[in-house]
């Protein structure tokens, strides 16, 4: 495994290994709740928290845990702090927790959380696991909110729930719906692919 | 330790550890949890029921409770019906408040739903769909009108208006208000919402 710097461990969340646009991990919650900038952005903190505390947990642990049974413990150790943000969410912030329905006990099944616990936390130092969490969960909210607010801006006409565009136009309701999750993610993941060969093919 | 022995101790301590702190966090939270529920029916009772005082649970079967409204002095001012059906996607749920009679309709909120964002879920806000339930005469089933009317006067008074894009949604909610106030208005001709009017006098 190449070493790298502290900051380059934070960054490559952020654009060489975002979670989204660059491993394409986690895509049930990036296409199903990216229709309003509020859920995206629940939905991201709420991941980071499982991400980061997972990843605390299974770093600090990780010499204890018999290979054979690594993954069902993950497993076990994720899912009590889905379970956490989920119950938090519902005592605490009610209408979130509403629009987020089902997606929230659905972190479980995240690939970026287990990926990450397998590729990274269960090798790594713990300061350095958190900081691959921190940049992980930085990249998801991060592709999380360019996706909602594409699709809220012109699905919607709002930002956040403010109007933002003016009388004339009228929303286009594919975008709140499925299949504007997918044209987005699709036309987003061209875009950054572009960027990378144009970068790359500099001298 | 064998392996085999080693493997067990760590699945039953991760096990055990997780369940002890998530039996400690819905400790912890399920009193909020429950109180947040009360208090959004309470809330909707107030807002289907204008000048609520105090409110009773009348009646309760699955997916469907009733209850009554009161003033100061303890005077019933109408019911409020807590119902659910199914709608485009999952289960509505919502609150209806009809006058002391169960002859007029006073209003109606939506608590709970997962529609289509942007089309079916419209019934939570759409103003032409929500506030044209308002004064709505219940003495015969609702009909839709479709396609919509521009203002409640062009609506007939059994009539309920349709979204645009969200005939589904519309209809599952007027469904399960039909469903609901049949069974209300069958619950007082057996004199079972009746017998706190009764108490009080």
């Amino acid at each position: 495994m190449p070493t790298r710097s502290v900051s380059q461990e934070y960054i490559k969340g952020l654009w060489e290994e975002n979670p989204v646009f660059r491993q394409l991990l986690g895509m049930c919650p990036v296409l199903a709740v990216t229709n309003a900038m509020i859920n995206g952005l629940a939905m991201g903190l709420a991941t980071s928290f499982v991400l980061i505390f997972s990843s605390l947990v299974v770093s600090s642990i990780k010499k204890l845990i018999p290979n054979q049974v690594r993954i069902a413990s993950y497993i076990v150790i994720i899912a009590s702090f889905v379970t956490i943000a989920d119950r938090v969410l519902a005592a605490y912030f009610p209408p979130l927790s509403k629009s987020l329905g089902p997606y929230v006990p659905l972190i479980v099944v995240n690939c970026i959380i287990l990926g990450r616990q397998e590729a990274f936390s269960s090798k790594n130092t713990v300061g350095r696991s958190l900081i691959d969490a921190f940049g992980m969960s930085s990249g998801f909210i991060a592709a999380l909110l360019i996706l909602s607010s594409i699709r809220e801006i012109l699905g919607m006409g709002t930002f956040f729930g403010y109007q933002v565009m003016g009388g004339w136009f009228k929303p286009w309701v594919i975008m709140v719906l499925p299949a504007g999750a997918f044209i987005t993610l699709g036309i987003l993941l061209g875009l950054f692919l572009l960027v990378e060969q144009k970068t790359k093919a500099r001298p | 330790m064998s392996l085999f022995a080693r493997m067990i101790a760590v699945l039953t301590s991760v096990g055990l550890l997780s369940g002890g702190f998530l039996a400690t966090v819905g400790l912890l939270t399920k009193e909020r949890i429950a109180l947040n529920k009360q208090r959004e029916i309470e809330e909707a009772i107030v807002s289907v029921i204008p000048g609520t005082q105090s409110s009773e649970k009348l009646y309760e079967e699955e997916d469907f409770s009733v209850y009554g409204g009161k003033d100061e002095s303890g005077s019933l001012l109408g019911y409020a019906i807590h119902a659910s059906g199914i709608g485009f996607q999952d289960k509505i749920t919502f609150m209806l408040g009809t006058n002391s009679s169960v002859t007029r309709i006073n209003s109606l909120v939506i608590l709970e739903q997962t529609e289509t964002p942007g089309l079916g879920a419209r019934i939570v806000d759409r103003v032409s769909f929500l506030q044209f339930w308002e004064k709505r005469d219940c003495t015969h089933p609702l009909t839709l009108r479709k396609p919509p009317a521009s203002t409640i006067e062009d609506l007939s008074p059994t009539e309920i208006n349709t979204i645009t894009g969200a005939t589904i949604s519309s209809e599952a909610v007027l469904d399960t208000a039909n469903v609901s106030l049949d069974k209300i208005k069958e619950l007082m001709k057996q004199g079972k919402l009746s017998r706190e009017e009764g108490d009080a006098n």
